[in-house]
């Protein structure tokens, strides 16, 4: 279900991601520099260090530098979340189900992300490109696409994007402000808030019919 | 009178962040704009350039959710309220000179000072909201202070990118406001009168 080049293609790789084995030790090493440095400090000979290899071995690897690289690390990472979730979501019962496995697992997946959580408390600046203003519209919209799919066993295609998309919303929302007597690592505190408020707005499958949005034909009660 | 000179600083140095940028505004340009002495300036901002930018920023948004609580106040009802304040805030922001100028040239120094102000405004449209919503009939089990945390946090986020929603429609904005955010939170009929 998930293309292996794409990661939400919020990252734009123009290259190529990492596939030999060396190249995966370089992304594991940038991980760990960008944990303990960060972003800015990581320079590519300490990555280079790090993964035992030669500055030359890296350069071969990620022609297009520091930035390149590090944007492959940002695709694999996200790849792999992307992965976790799609896997949480398929199992679930139903509806709220899903939801809340979607939230609570990209709650977890961020909590234990030692390099994600560096960026996030000292260097926001850097996630602008792909959470700013319109940028984040491109998140949604993949968000939606990637994880539409998934949800269509409960709802009509367009509403399951759009479930997608709204969760997408919270989860965005949470990071930026959290609350404090709400936890979305907690699956209590994240149905609570998928149960009153994102689910009463999906009636059932079976009283919608399929073919009809409710944006073109607002349900009467 | 001093509240008047710290307004008119603050008011100065915005009007310097959309012209030359935050990297490029001093103090000497926020003095200059609003016609005061530099000595003037530092004596409410002694830390400088730094705070005065930062507290320039954070007094931009207070206007901008201040201008934007008066456009919708006189909203007969609640649903009425939710469209305008999206479709007003939508707007403000496409016509905000001064922030899709450093948008374009300095996201990254904004969102950091963005992100000092987003507890705050949260918190605020919050508790507006909540207030509003005192006055509601709301579904059994809602309870006013959690639904405006909801609805300010989906009011944001929808302020900050429409995603699907055209916020410029305002049937779409109706068809988002009563058939999705408020569907947890008012009944039918309050939402469809």
């Amino acid at each position: 279900m998930v293309s292996r080049s794409s990661a939400l293609q919020v990252v734009d790789l123009d290259q190529p991601g990492a596939s030999t084995d060396a190249e995966q030790r370089i992304l594991d090493a940038a991980v760990v520099l960008v944990a303990r440095w960060g972003v800015t400090k990581t320079a590519l000979g300490d990555i280079a260090k790090e993964a035992g290899c030669s500055r030359a071995t890296l350069y071969r690897s990620f022609p297009g530098g520091k930035r390149h690289l590090l944007l492959a690390v940002a695709d694999r990472e996200l790849q792999a979340a992307i992965a976790a979730l799609v896997d949480a979501v398929a199992t679930a019962d139903d509806l709220e189900d899903a939801l809340t496995r979607a939230l609570v697992v990209s709650a977890r997946l961020l909590r234990d992300h030692d390099a994600a959580q560096f960026i996030l408390e000292h260097e926001p600046g850097l996630l602008l490109p792909f959470l700013g203003f319109h940028q984040v519209d491109r998140l949604y919209r993949r968000t939606a696409q990637v994880f539409g799919p998934h949800l269509e066993r409960f709802l009509p295609a367009d509403r399951a994007e759009w479930a997608a998309e709204w969760t997408a919303r919270v989860f965005i929302s949470f990071i930026f402000n959290p609350r404090e007597d709400l936890d979305l690592i907690s699956i209590d505190d994240a149905r609570s808030l998928v149960e009153g408020f994102v689910i009463p707005a999906f009636v059932p499958m079976d009283c919608q019919p399929l073919s009809t949005t409710r944006l073109l034909h607002p349900p009467t009660t | 009178m001093s509240d008047d000179a710290r307004t008119r600083i603050l008011a100065a140095t915005v009007v310097c962040l959309g012209r030359y940028g935050i990297a490029k505004t001093t103090v000497d340009d926020a003095a200059r704009e609003a016609g005061l002495a530099r000595a003037t300036v530092y004596r409410h901002f002694p830390d400088g350039k730094e705070q005065l930018i930062a507290e320039a920023i954070s007094w931009a948004v207070s206007q901008f959710f201040a201008e934007l609580a008066e456009a919708v106040d006189d909203a007969p009802d609640f649903p009425t309220l939710l469209e305008r304040a999206l479709v007003h805030a939508h707007q403000a922001v496409e016509e905000h000179v001064v922030l899709q100028k450093i948008l374009q040239t300095e996201p990254e120094r904004l969102l950091p000072q963005l992100s000092q102000s987003s507890k705050e405004v949260q918190e605020a449209l919050r508790d507006y909201l909540a207030d509003r919503l005192r006055s509601e009939r709301l579904l059994p089990g809602v309870e006013p202070v959690p639904a405006g945390d909801w609805l300010a946090r989906m009011g944001l986020s929808f302020i900050l990118a429409g995603g699907r929603w055209d916020l410029s429609d305002p049937r779409q904005v109706r068809s988002l406001v009563r058939d999705e955010l408020l569907v947890s939170i008012l009944p039918a009929g309050v939402r469809e009168a």
